[in-house]
């Protein structure tokens, strides 16, 4: 595992004049969010039993392409399940990610608009939307937790990298974006690369270490993980942490 | 006293209510012992994990360097590849290619089995130029009439964008293309040279005229990969991958080299070359139909029946929120898996998705007849 692995950051409500925004910063991404809804919806977009979930992802630099409508479509079809949509016909979900930071790429020839895939900011816009979304006070039926790996051979020996780095991305056999919900459901699965089922398997139950983490009460569970998953992140109980450090500083008064 | 019973006709049905409608067709085996009904089956008669044949045709543009018509079902793709030069002076920070490292990477990859991915610094070398100067620009249209949700006269729908991002994503991933051919020499003859034999007699050759006299790269081709679907009706990724793949194996280029005196790049007439393509990748996608309407997420045991519908069309698309897209190469005789692409639910786990490993190679065998 590299060094990469610093703890992520979090703050909520930081836009006033939103229904909920978050900030989240991890692994050289910092992100804005805000979400606003349930609004009302434009007549192309109205549904006539369910909310729309409205993605809008905008890059640090440029306007978006087709890469970011890529991302929009995965986000918004990962979030659509989740949100109660069933309980707001007619209205308007939205949600607007802003990056603001990522990683320097230190190779020489960085382009500022690329139009492949990038998976690796995946995580950090899962992390951040869900985040808005329970600072607005959505209701949603699970909350979600993401997380990026690399399989990367090195000298003959695979290494696995959580959180890689673009250049590890881009030297990588194959990358990985996994991301379950609160009840360990596999909600978003994106792999690119080079790889076979077994691959999978291992960057399966790495992931599922850091975002699937049983919470303290279950110490065996926990127990079982060996030393280097243990200390990666746990993405659960970092959202858990955000809420209640968040939800203790607006009750102060009382 | 019984309930009045309407009959509806079929297609009626089927556009009132498609849910039911779909549903009612997966459920029939419990009538199954009337034989006046049919046997559960989905609404276009084929099974769940039944896939539409795919039929492929290669060069059927005459204008274009390679092109194919792909059809899978009613979804129907027409694909060209159209080749242009690119001269180096055009390139904003072009960094000049070292020739004896670069043989020794092409030789090295192509015993690596095609795959630009893994070898350090000098595999990644040929991949970061395909990406740092675009040489392969795909494109996707939707034609207007070709499905009735698409209209006329309004931007490219963000279904277009993302089919397009990855396609993009897949054809840099894959390393389908190796820039090796795309590159053209300032040295007569050592680009076909290096194009026809890659490995051995040829490498040396090139060696010592790189050492006596500055070889250089000239221009590059860049492929404009056009995909329009003619017809639309479901699954358009696996068609327009398809599509792209034949196209490509079709594609050949002309033999262009460096005239000294006009100091500008000359194409050849008559001669061709044919491109390389690395390996057969082939997707395979899958859509998940739940019994519910809006099915519950998140509980970790499914609630309710699904069906995994490989191959959706159009009408199953609409019903289904979440899907699978697999792409596989078995052409190494080992299944890799080149990419996994699945959003929208959490029906499909760890288990469907190492079964659907076995349903995509499946797939690739089926396709891999359909493309000789």
């Amino acid at each position: 595992m590299t060094v990469t692995t610093t703890a992520p950051q979090a703050a909520l409500g930081v836009l006033p004049r939103s229904d909920g925004s978050a900030k989240y910063s991890h692994a050289g991404y910092t992100l804005t969010a805000s979400v606003n809804g349930p609004i009302e919806a434009q007549r192309r977009d109205e549904h006539a039993y369910e909310a729309h979930v409205e993605v809008i992802v905008r890059p640090a630099a440029g306007v978006g392409g087709t890469r970011e409508r890529h991302l929009e479509s995965l986000l918004q079809s990962s979030l659509a399940q989740l949100i109660l949509v069933k309980n707001f016909p007619r209205s308007l979900i939205q949600i607007v990610l802003q990056v603001e930071d990522s990683p320097e790429n230190d190779y020489v020839n960085t382009k500022l608009v690329q139009a492949s895939l990038n998976l690796a900011i995946m995580p950090a816009l899962v992390q951040t939307a869900i985040l808005a979304l329970l600072s607005a006070g959505v209701p949603m039926r699970a909350t979600a937790t993401a997380t990026a790996v690399a399989v990367v051979h090195q000298d003959g020996a695979k290494k696995t990298v959580v959180d890689p780095s673009p250049r590890e991305v881009e030297t990588a056999r194959s990358v990985h974006v996994l991301a379950f919900t609160s009840h360990n459901g596999l909600l978003l699965a994106e792999s690119e690369g080079d790889f076979t089922v077994g691959e999978w398997d291992d960057v399966y139950e790495t992931a599922k270490g850091i975002c699937c983490r049983a919470g303290p009460a279950k110490e065996g569970t926990a127990m079982v993980l060996d030393d280097e998953e243990a200390s990666a992140t746990d993405m659960r109980q970092f959202l858990r942490s955000t809420m209640e450090s968040k939800v203790a500083a607006d009750l102060h008064w009382k | 006293m019984t309930a009045p019973t309407i009959k509806l006709p079929a297609p009626l049905f089927a556009r009132l209510s498609p849910h039911p409608f779909l549903l009612r067709n997966l459920t029939a085996t419990a009538a199954a012992a009337d034989p006046a009904r049919p046997p559960a089956a989905r609404t276009n008669g084929r099974g769940t994990n039944e896939t539409r044949p795919l039929h492929a045709k290669a060069s059927s543009l005459s204008h274009a360097h390679g092109s194919s018509l792909v059809r899978l079902g009613d979804t129907t793709v027409l694909c060209g590849v159209r080749a242009e030069l690119l001269p180096v002076e055009r390139i904003p920070l072009f960094r000049p290619v070292d020739r004896v490292g670069d043989g020794e990477r092409g030789g090295g990859d192509g015993g690596d089995g095609g795959d630009g991915a893994g070898e350090g610094g000098r595999a990644l070398l040929g991949r970061g130029e395909l990406r740092d100067y675009d040489l392969l620009v795909p494109n996707i249209e939707l034609a207007t009439g070709s499905a009735p949700q698409f209209l006329p006269g309004v931007p490219p729908t963000a279904l277009a964008q993302t089919l397009s991002t990855r396609v993009y994503s897949l054809l840099h991933s894959t390393g389908l293309v190796g820039v090796e051919d795309l590159r053209v020499w300032s040295k007569p003859g050592s680009g076909e040279g290096g194009d026809t034999e890659m490995e051995g007699a040829g490498e040396a050759q090139e060696v010592q005229e790189g050492v006596e006299e500055e070889d250089r790269v000239v221009a590059y081709w860049v492929l404009y990969i056009d995909l329009l679907f003619v017809s639309f009706d479901g699954n358009p990724f696996d068609a327009a991958w398809a599509a792209v793949v034949a196209a490509l194996r079709n594609t050949s280029l002309p033999v262009a080299r460096w005239d000294p005196e006009r100091e500008m790049v000359v194409c050849s007439r008559t001669e061709k070359r044919q491109l390389n393509v690395r390996g057969l990748p082939v997707a395979c996608t899958a859509a998940v139909f739940e019994e519910k309407e809006l099915g519950e997420v998140g509980t970790g045991v499914v609630e309710g029946r699904h069906w995994l519908l490989l191959d959706p069309d159009r009408l199953e698309e609409t019903l289904c929120r979440e899907a699978i897209t697999m792409v596989v190469d078995c052409s190494d005789g080992e299944t890799r898996i080149k990419s996994i692409e699945k959003q929208g639910g959490t029906t499909i786990g760890r288990e469907l998705i190492r079964g659907f490993a076995v349903i995509a190679e499946k797939r690739w065998k089926e396709v891999q007849g359909a493309m000789k």
